[in-house]
């Protein structure tokens, strides 16, 4: 799954065959198939893995950083971008090889993101009067920004992005706290 | 959209080859709606469009060119209704608000366009992916266009304006996915607040929205 990571990173989904992925591996083929029906569920087991990985991590991150919901929030963010810079290649199969390779991949992606959602509604404090979709939006705005540095190849850049969207995602909360 | 009369018909060449390829265009869209990108075969297209497999070949290369081009033809439609909104020179909030109520209402009234652009378009390889980014890519200035700073101080840096397109975006095709195109103007509020706070905090941008 590893090997799938790098590949399509490195060449894209489409480009990306089994035998490049069994050489990679170093596993013969057949090691492959008695695992796997074929790529896209190679694809589709390691997305899940690294999902599963850096949702982990970003909930442990909110435990640990205490009873605030700006400190959580703040660390939630600071883990995920960690992550991103930390596995560029995974972060890129998932963010940016998912949302074109098949139908599914553009499934799990969208699945993924409403975990995000649900993070985020869970660790923000709630206001009636912001949007609905607040949390969607905002983590979509998220998505999008490290989407594009990973397409530009500056995964390792990202931490860059720490203050900025702090501030882009803990402004309507902080706003909504003022004006109390 | 009908196909020309049969035998001698005194119709210009041009305007032939011109209803053809728009032919195909819906047809391929319509196609696509049906199926999904893999099963739409050039053979489903000409027949949808009543056009013969060799005047499908005179438009287009493959399947994949006339999908760029009813893609590129459909983030034109979104441009030109954004820039409409632009070109009425009212203030910069007023503009955003505007561009974002003919977007929705653009979406919501043409589900084929929508999910062309916000399904398909995800769905269909790398070449169309690519397209579908710098198209966004391409909408971000149409915000930064005089947008105002936050009551705190500084300009939101522009990597914000781009989380902001990004943010819309994301939520637009969730919705798609979802098959609930036909309630997108009922997010105009919703979105429009998102829009505005980075720009001008949360309490003015309410206070906007609850006006307008």
């Amino acid at each position: 799954m590893d090997a799938i990571a790098d590949l399509t990173a490195e060449y894209g989904y489409e480009a990306t065959k089994i035998g490049d992925i069994v050489k990679r591996a170093g596993v013969a083929r057949k090691t492959l198939y008695d695992n796997f029906e074929g790529k896209e569920d190679v694809f589709l087991a390691a997305f899940d893995g690294a999902v599963e990985d850096v949702t982990g991590r970003v909930e442990a991150a909110c435990e640990g950083a205490g009873d605030g919901w700006e400190e959580r929030l703040q660390a939630g963010l600071s883990a995920f971008l960690d992550y991103v810079a930390e596995e560029p290649a995974t972060a890129r199969m998932c963010m940016v090889e998912a949302m074109s390779a098949t139908p599914a991949a553009t499934r799990r992606y969208e699945d993924a993101l409403q975990r995000f959602v649900a993070m985020t509604k869970a660790t923000a404090p709630h206001y009636e009067q912001l949007p609905e979709t607040i949390e969607e939006t905002l983590v979509g705005g998220v998505a999008w920004i490290v989407h594009q540095k990973l397409r530009r190849h500056e995964a390792e850049r990202v931490g860059e992005l720490l203050d900025e969207l702090e501030r882009f995602v803990l402004g309507p909360y902080r706003g909504m706290a003022a004006a109390k | 959209m009908e196909r020309l009369p049969r035998g001698r018909h005194g119709l210009s060449r041009q305007f032939v080859a011109e209803n053809q390829r728009e032919r195909l265009l819906a047809a391929l869209a319509e196609c696509l709606h049906e199926r999904g990108y893999e099963k739409t075969t050039v053979a489903a297209i000409g027949k949808r469009a009543a056009v013969s497999k060799s005047d499908f070949y005179k438009h287009f290369e493959s399947k994949e060119a006339c999908f760029y081009a009813a893609y590129d033809d459909a983030v034109e439609r979104v441009r030109d209704c954004l820039r409409e909104a632009r070109e009425q020179r009212r203030a910069w909030e007023a503009r955003v608000l505007d561009a974002l109520e003919a977007l929705l209402d653009l979406l919501a009234a043409d589900p084929g366009l929508s999910r062309l652009l916000l399904v398909e378009g995800l769905r269909a390889g790398r070449g169309v992916y690519d397209r579908y980014q710098d198209a966004l890519q391409s909408f971000v200035p149409y915000l930064r266009e005089g947008a105002p700073a936050p009551p705190d101080g500084a300009p939101p840096p522009a990597e914000t304006d781009e989380a902001v397109v990004g943010g819309v975006a994301s939520l637009l095709a969730r919705r798609a996915l979802a098959g609930e195109l036909e309630r997108l103007p009922e997010f105009l509020p919703q979105i429009g607040e998102f829009v505005l706070t980075p720009y001008l905090g949360v309490a003015e941008a309410r206070r906007i929205i609850s006006e307008r």
